[in-house]
């Protein structure tokens, strides 16, 4: 690796390297030390002196606002998204973080970064917006009991909140399967918490334990996968595991210990057959953290099959294939086919909008499968890694994107929610004549879901497609040219999973468009003719996913670009 | 030249109508009503505007253009920006005499439209959307760049989706779903051959408007240049066999939005459901998004699979032609019928298509362009009959020449022009296409059996249309009672927005009924332009030439 410069931990230059960490950091404890600040003293022993000491006692007025957590955690993710778009903006520089004894423990360069931006910027947009969600009574209004108790609990859901983020943003930048799995687990541990957040329903409470048993018991098999991997190879640096793969891959302890990971990581991106959590997961927590799950977090998981599958098990460039290609088809193939036909059948929007997110995982693992299909033959291949990069470049806007627009309609959900529940999808009737612009957004939103052009999902799935056929094609074109015949079968049954994707997304146009529907034509619900409840900061965060998902599908270029780059910075074996 | 011109034609109904939709939707429900007079004014004068502009077009104000002998793969009003450079799409736009027909049809149509459904109901909304559309649809026509095709081709779903949904009759939520699903499965089907096919370029050969990171290129006028020199005499660009599915998947996309049987039946069900104005643009310019498609597309990139699914495109054009007529036949639902009898015509398009002979395709586009004008007429009376009489049932209102004679008349000549009255623009190109047909069937020696098909749909089409006038129009007499649906209410005349838009249309129809040759002379030599420019050199001398 070449023009890298290698830092200690403390070391010159970590400080700058690792400023949106730092910050998140930094603004945890913030988080705990702000709203506990008060006028409280400390009397030097022995005498009647009292020292101001700050903590403790009567809070100030400021630090008793139970608003304070959310603006600190929205604040501090928001300004580490900022600050990962300024190093982007001044031109990234690539750091690795060794240990004294020389080992890499953290990569910082471009794929780091982008998949770092996706987790703040949906942080700072669940955070956000979930001051109109987890409602407070300010200082000074009289408060119920019940009132009360969700003042007090501010501040724990917004310390998940950014330690979510930490731990993403560690499983980002790991370099070493134990910094990969305390990120991981970290990261996890918050979502676990966050999910199950509100105690006091019942849904709440059993789709928190569910997430939790299912999610521990595959970090469990992830966690042995991993070990196994250690067993084999003796070390956890992925340049260690990545060079003996490429030696003795083939084996048969380095191949179960994958499978194991995959099955640690395909929970997280909810990929079938180990998706049935989710939809679970996400009907019960409260919309702005279902929709963390279904975009920061199913970028995290997608992150690490990239890290595991691309660099660790890295497909041979002798004879192409992959190892566990097959295994992925298939996996994506049932995937994106299952999600669909089960948010046919779905009516309440928020598993509609999990099952959709399954299908999503699905075209993302059909991108990765392809990746793995780069060099499948040498006569046709061509510029195989010119391929690769953008199948990974298209996997990449795609998760960049989705935070816009899945997000955005977890947000919308989460103004219903607040209402009264939207756990039906009549929840949604009469939206349009209720409050018309956040009916409107809702349609961009939906539309861009199923990939109707000119949103950015249509964009985003188009790059994905394109990559696929991109790679399966190959160089056929300058092969006939030359005078070759080629039917359609001499094409990698890649194509086929691309075939398979315009298929599924016709199909869930059906259940997007009902939503869409129900909003323009059905009347509201009984008891809901009046106006929705207020909150500017849920709108503003909506009004950035719709401007995002409108002007990313019209002019995409240069977040493409960027995403190319981070694809380019990937350091596969190639 | 004002090159640039056909930009604000794309761009500027979209934008308005964005701008006015924002604007309408933060007020509320009174003012919206006050709102809808101005904002009605305000697209209707917008409309004139691009009318003006394509028909300053057409006389040479603009540009100076002779829509008459531009040769194959040339283009009028041609522009290009940079889009998504990376992927090699471009802002590509212009027109030839394929294509500006069909955008001047639709600014006719637009201001028509508006006319005749002059007191819709949420005005202040309607009207916006029916702008959004006809932007969409110049979008279709002009782009040249096969992602900007792919997003007009798509966008257009929208706006119709909405005045179906909000507009439409009782059934609209099931009609404006199924039209959305069928037409989007087709297309997605379509953009994977278009990637596909984007895909089997050769990059090593250094294309222009090529993406810098694909090496490929979306453009339209690139990648026929590249097919046509492929395609030299038995050789087939990319290959007999990939060539055929490539052919297959575009052609998929547009016969179901044409539609052919047995791809039609989301659009009876989208018809009926529709409001007027939603119907008009559906029935004149949406359907023949597909028709042109292909000419544009697959017939223009590969020439040999056309010929080796000619006999397929043969049969679902017949098959379209009879099986509408007849389904026609039976329907005692006055837009139903009219809906089937669309699909009967766009059999005939590609039964024209398909004879392969220069004056077949030109039938095809002068039925594209006629159809768009008398379908319309036909949803308009429709769209009144229901307005006034609040049914759609043929036989419900009997002995109209009496009460509503307005109405009546202008039934009967929309009626009449439908049918290939003679004199009127429908009957050149049905006749065309018999010729066309009968032509292609002595050069192929083939059975003259197969006329018997379009003879019987003639005689077919007058027995329904005749039987509708009769049980509508004239049967009854003095002692005719008005229909139950307006409950002993005085029996009300057509509105004299209505009028006008009649008027109009019928006055278009006549026009090109007598002097076909405005448009059908840049349509004829523009098939004449791509058999001599594609077909002849790439499959010979073929079905006995011209």
């Amino acid at each position: 690796m070449s023009n890298v410069s290698r830092v200690e931990p403390f070391g010159d230059g970590f400080i700058t390297a690792l400023c949106p960490e730092l910050m998140l950091f930094a603004g945890m404890l913030l988080l705990i030390l702000v709203p506990n600040l008060g006028k409280g003293t400390f009397r030097i022993p022995g005498t009647q002196i009292r020292l101001p000491w700050l903590l403790g006692g009567t809070r100030f007025k400021f630090s008793s606002d139970p608003r304070l957590p959310a603006w600190i955690a929205s604040l501090t993710l928001g300004g580490a998204f900022l600050s990962v778009l300024y190093i982007f903006n001044q031109g990234l520089e690539r750091v690795v973080i060794v240990s004294e004894s020389g080992k890499e423990l953290l990569l910082i360069n471009g794929f780091s970064r982008i998949f770092e931006l996706i987790f703040f910027g949906a942080l700072a947009l669940a955070a956000f917006s979930s001051m109109n969600r987890l409602q407070v009574k300010g200082i000074g209004s009289k408060v119920s009991e019940h009132e009360l108790y969700n003042n007090r609990r501010q501040a724990d859901f917004y310390i998940l909140m950014v330690t979510c983020a930490l731990g993403m943003s560690v499983v980002a930048l790991a370099q070493d399967l134990f910094v990969l799995f305390i990120g991981l687990e970290l990261a996890s541990f918050s979502t676990y918490v966050l999910v199950a957040f509100l105690k006091e329903s019942k849904v709440g409470v059993e789709s928190g334990m569910k997430y939790f048993i299912v999610g521990s018991v595959a970090s469990g098999v992830g966690l042995y996968g991993l070990s196994m991997l250690y067993l084999w190879a003796g070390s956890l640096q992925f340049s260690v595991l990545a060079a003996t793969f490429a030696v003795s891959g083939t084996t048969a302890l380095p191949l179960i210990g994958i499978g194991f990971v995959l099955v640690g990581f395909g929970f997280k991106v909810s990929a079938a057959p180990f998706h049935f959590a989710a939809p679970d997961a996400y009907a019960g927590a409260i919309s702005p953290v279902a929709g963390v799950l279904a975009t920061a977090s199913k970028a995290m998981g997608m992150l690490g099959l990239v890290r595991m599958l691309l660099i660790v098990a890295a497909p041979e460039s002798s004879d192409g294939s992959a190892v566990w290609l097959v295994c992925l088809g298939a996996m994506a193939a049932i995937t994106m086919t299952w999600g669909n036909l089960a948010a046919l059948g779905s009516d309440n929007p928020k598993r509609m909008l999990a099952y959709s997110s399954v299908a999503h995982a699905g075209y993302m693992l059909a991108a990765l499968t392809a990746v793995g299909a780069w060099n499948w033959d040498a006569a046709v291949a061509g510029d195989a890694s010119a391929a690769a990069v953008a199948v990974m470049t298209a996997l990449i806007f795609h998760l960049v994107v989705l935070v816009a627009f899945k997000l955005g309609a977890f947000l919308v959900l989460s103004i219903l929610e607040s209402e009264g529940g939207a756990s039906r999808l009549s929840s949604l009737g009469g939206l349009a004549k209720r409050e018309p612009l956040l009916a409107v957004a809702m349609f961009i939103f939906m539309i861009s879901l199923a990939g109707v052009p000119p949103m950015a999902g249509f964009l985003s799935k188009l790059l994905v497609i394109m990559g696929i056929v991109r790679i399966a094609v190959g160089d056929m074109g300058a092969e006939i040219a030359d005078g070759g015949i080629y039917v359609l079968g001499d094409m990698h049954w890649v194509w086929w999973l691309a075939l398979l994707m315009v298929i599924n997304s016709a199909i869930s146009v059906f259940y997007y468009l009902r939503v869409v529907v129900v909003m323009f034509f059905d009347e509201p619900e009984q008891g809901r003719e009046g106006p929705l409840p207020g909150g500017w900061q849920v709108r503003v965060a909506i009004l950035a996913c719709v401007l995002t998902t409108v002007l990313v599908g019209v002019a995409g270029d240069s977040l493409i670009r960027l995403c190319e780059m981070a694809a380019q910075s990937l350091n596969y074996n190639w | 030249m004002q090159d640039w011109i056909s930009m604000p034609l794309v761009g500027f109904p979209l934008i308005a109508s964005i701008v006015l939709l924002a604007f309408v939707s933060n007020t509320n429900e009174s003012m919206r009503k006050r709102l809808a007079d101005p904002i009605r004014m305000a697209t209707f004068v917008f409309s004139l505007v691009l009318l003006a502009i394509t028909t300053g077009m057409f006389f040479k104000y603009f540009g100076n253009v002779s829509w008459e002998g531009i040769s194959f793969n040339n283009y009028e009003f041609l522009h290009r920006y940079s889009w998504v450079e990376s992927l090699g799409i471009h802002w590509s736009v212009g027109m030839d005499a394929l294509s500006f027909p069909m955008v001047w049809l639709t600014t006719f149509l637009l201001p028509v439209t508006i006319i005749a459904t002059w007191n819709e109901k949420n005005g202040a909304t309607y009207f916006p959307i029916l702008l959004a559309m006809g932007g969409a649809l110049i979008g279709v026509f002009v782009s040249l760049d096969l992602f900007m095709f792919y997003v007009f081709w798509e966008l257009t779903l929208i706006p119709m989706f909405f005045l179906i949904l909000i507009w439409g009759g009782a059934d609209r939520k099931y009609a404006s779903q199924k039209f959305f699903i069928y037409t989007f499965t087709a297309s997605v089907v379509m953009l994977l051959g278009l990637i596909t096919l984007y895909f089997f370029q050769n990059p090593s050969n250094p294309l222009d408007y090529a993406g810098s990171m694909t090496g490929r290129t979306f453009d339209i006028p690139t990648i026929t240049q590249h097919a046509l020199m492929e395609n030299s005499d038995g050789n087939w660009y990319l290959g007999a066999n990939i060539q055929k599915v490539l052919f297959g998947m575009l052609m998929l996309g547009f016969l179901v939005k044409l539609p052919a049987v047995p791809f039609h039946t989301w659009l009876p069900d989208a018809h009926v459901q529709a409001p007027t104005g939603g119907s008009m643009l559906l029935a004149g310019v949406m359907l023949k998004m597909g028709a042109y498609g292909m000419f544009r597309l697959p017939i223009s990139l590969f020439p040999h699979a056309l010929e080796y699914f000619q006999l397929a495109l043969l049969i679902i054009g017949m098959v379209s032609l009879v099986w509408g007529a007849i389904v026609c036949l039976g329907q005692t639902n006055l837009k139903k019928m009219v809906a089937y009898s669309s699909v009967s015509h766009m059999g005939v398009i590609l039964v024209g298509i398909a004879t392969m002979q220069p004056m077949g395709w030109a039938a095809a586009l002068f039925m594209m362009f006629a159809h768009g004008i008398i379908s319309p007429m036909l949803f308009a009376v429709c769209g009144a009959f229901k307005h006034h009489y609040h049914s759609m049932e043929i036989g419900a209102m009997r002995g109209m020449a009496k009460h509503s004679p307005w109405l009546a008349t202008s039934m009967m000549f929309a009626w009449m022009a439908s049918l290939g009255l003679p004199l009127l623009a429908g009957f050149v190109a049905e006749i065309m296409m018999f010729i066309a047909l009968w032509h292609f069937l002595a050069a192929e020696g083939w059975s003259v059996f197969w006329m018997v098909g379009p003879a019987l749909v003639l005689a077919v089409t007058a027995a329904y249309y005749l039987w509708s006038m009769q049980r509508t129009i004239f049967e009854g007499g003095d002692e005719t009672q008005p229909p139950s649906s307006l409950h002993g209410g005085p029996v009300p005349d057509i509105a004299n927005p209505e009028k006008l838009a009649m008027l109009l249309l019928a006055f278009f129809t006549i026009v090109f009924g007598v002097m076909p040759w405005i448009a059908l002379d840049m349509m004829h030599d523009w098939t004449i332009q791509i058999f001599e420019g594609l077909i002849l050199p790439v499959l010979g001398d073929f079905n006995g030439g011209a």
